[in-house]
């Protein structure tokens, strides 16, 4: 019994955490998607800062020659400065853009970018230097060299712009994958939770499908195991049942008021070791074990040793033990012949006045000493308040304990109804203990109210 | 034979070319300088797209340095005769024949992209 609702329990926690950890990496994967994008447009604006910083060079590259042409033509030291002034920008300007290709591991461009720089030098070395020096001497071979020049550092540049537009577009391309990317595995994250809370939800509804069977079960149970009582001839019967485990209506105490003829009825209360549903099976082996034995055996004496002897043999538990109350209460004369192994919570008000019924026998399952019975002759307006030691035993907030001198004050000064009267007792029982039952408690009260022709 | 292959060449080629033979033309380079190298040979115009700096410096000789502007007349053009990893497609090796300045009357060979047919400019 104890193991099932561990494993539901179990099987709850466990759903939950599988929700959990999926939304957890949900969560993750959409945080590490989005710091990859973030990566690769950061990338992807470092090389377009690099093709607009080649853009740059080549602008100052043509800067410098053009300054050389203007020097030749003119000799005005004019293009002498706005040679040496783009020299130093493209120096600038090349250093900036490998920079930028050595962060971001470009190897192709840095080759193109340092043959492109190479270049450029012998071009200052073989070109520019020299007519420079010499503006006047400038020949046809050093035009042509210079054309020479010219082309392969358009070359150059062009295999520059090319690696680096094919690394922009291989970035574009990745960070277009891993928005797929992400998106496929986001659908199928949420494909996943989607399941997991179908699979939550069907696992739930199957736990609620077997608590709901568990609640009829234990419903018919409960009304098996319920204490009961029938409507007697002349006499008026109330009861009332608290249990010590406060979501079930049955445990370790038992009443029973039942027929046995139309003019006899047995009177049982009796008190089990222990509460809660082990306890309630109990009980209701007892009652319907002593209505057996009631309907062979009409002394209370005769009931309670039978039963004592075969609950001994029946249970097997020597730790196990029950008090017992057994009457027989013959409606038409109000005599009442009555057992009591152990149970001290019987009372009688009469007239006013309280008293407590004597025990006739110790608790039954303990040992197989002989058992008696009493006759008490009952008069119109008596009430037996037969009781379980939840209302002796109950305890106010100072940890104090009612015991039969209270009750008993309490039995004089309620409603002389017998329901009224144990509704009363169930009312303060509650009262006093503040709603912290330690103990089952059940009462049954029944008040003698008419006298029947015979007894007449 | 031979002469027909030739002429059906001749002709394919033409037609794929910008130029046409008997085209008036003037030579402007778009690299930063718009002087116009031209060559003796379109082999050599083809080896010196194709080479290593070194390796095209050592053809120099081989080549005269035109100014931007120069007229010429196409007597040839072979297109797609010119491959350089810096072209997208193969280029036109074109033959001119120089009209004006003082390099008039000599034939040589320049690239496609170095050619403008006066029609071109004035659009």
């Amino acid at each position: 019994m104890t193991k099932e609702p561990l494993a539901n329990l179990t099987g709850t926690l466990l759903m939950t955490a599988f929700l959990l950890v999926t939304l957890l990496f949900a969560i993750e994967g959409t945080f590490e998607t989005r710091t990859q994008i973030a990566n690769t447009f950061d990338r992807q604006a470092q090389i377009q800062q690099a093709q607009l910083e080649l853009e740059e060079l080549l602008r100052l590259q043509i800067d410098e020659e053009n300054s050389l042409r203007g020097y030749s033509l003119t000799r005005d030291p004019f293009y002498v400065a706005q040679y040496h002034q783009a020299a130093a920008g493209y120096d600038a300007t090349e250093g900036t853009i490998a920079q930028i290709l050595h962060e971001q591991d470009l190897t192709g461009p840095q080759q193109l970018l340092a043959t492109y720089g190479q270049l450029q030098s012998r071009w200052r070395d073989e070109i520019a230097a020299p007519l420079l020096s010499h503006p006047e001497q400038r020949l046809v071979e050093l035009d042509k060299r210079n054309k020479l020049f010219s082309d392969y550092e358009t070359r150059t540049a062009a295999a520059i712009r090319e690696a680096l537009a094919g690394t922009g577009g291989a970035l574009a391309r990745s960070t277009q994958l891993q928005l797929d990317r992400s998106s496929y595995i986001r659908a199928l994250w949420v494909l996943a939770f989607g399941l997991l809370a179908i699979l939550f939800n069907a696992y739930r509804s199957r736990l609620n499908r077997e608590l709901e069977q568990e609640r009829t079960i234990t419903d018919i149970l409960q009304r098996a195991f319920r204490s009961e009582s029938v409507p007697l001839p002349h006499c008026e019967v109330g009861s009332a049942y608290l249990s010590a485990t406060s979501h079930l209506a049955v445990g370790g105490d038992v009443f029973d008021v039942f027929r046995l003829s139309p003019d006899r009825a047995l009177v049982l209360i009796a008190d089990v070791s222990g509460k809660g549903v082990d306890a309630a099976v109990l009980t209701a082996f007892i009652k319907f074990m002593i209505r057996a034995i009631a309907l062979r055996q009409s002394e209370p004496a005769a009931i309670l040793s039978e039963f004592n002897g075969a609950f001994s043999k029946a249970v097997g538990n020597p730790y196990l033990f029950v008090s017992m109350f057994v009457g027989v209460l013959d409606t038409t004369t109000f005599r009442l012949e009555y057992g009591s192994a152990g149970h001290d919570c019987a009372y009688l008000r009469r007239r006013g006045h309280v008293e407590q019924l004597a025990v006739t026998g110790p608790v039954l399952g303990v040992m197989e000493e002989p058992f008696y019975s009493k006759t008490v002759a009952l008069n119109p307006g008596d009430i037996l308040v037969l009781a379980t030691d939840g209302l002796t035993e109950v305890r106010n907030r100072d940890g104090q304990p009612l015991l039969g001198v209270g009750a008993m004050e309490l039995i004089e000064r309620a409603n002389p109804h017998a329901q009224q009267l144990a509704d009363e007792l169930v009312t303060l029982v509650r009262a006093r203990s503040g709603s912290r039952l330690r103990d089952d408690l059940a009462i049954l009260a029944i008040r003698m109210i008419d006298t029947g022709p015979s007894r007449a | 034979m031979l002469f027909v292959v030739w002429l059906a060449a001749t002709a394919s080629a033409s037609a794929d070319c910008k130029v046409h033979r008997g085209d008036r033309v003037v030579l402007y380079s778009t690299t930063d300088d718009p002087s116009v190298l031209a060559w003796d040979s379109k082999t050599r115009l083809r080896e010196y797209h194709a080479a290593s700096f070194d390796e095209a410096q050592a053809m120099l000789p081989h080549a005269i340095l035109i100014a931007p502007g120069t007229h010429a007349t196409v007597f040839l053009c072979v297109p797609g005769f010119v491959e350089s990893p810096i072209f997208a497609q193969p280029d036109d090796a074109v033959g001119v024949q120089i009209t004006n300045g003082p390099q008039h009357g000599l034939i040589r060979w320049v690239l496609g992209t170095d050619v403008r047919t006066k029609a071109y400019l004035h659009h």
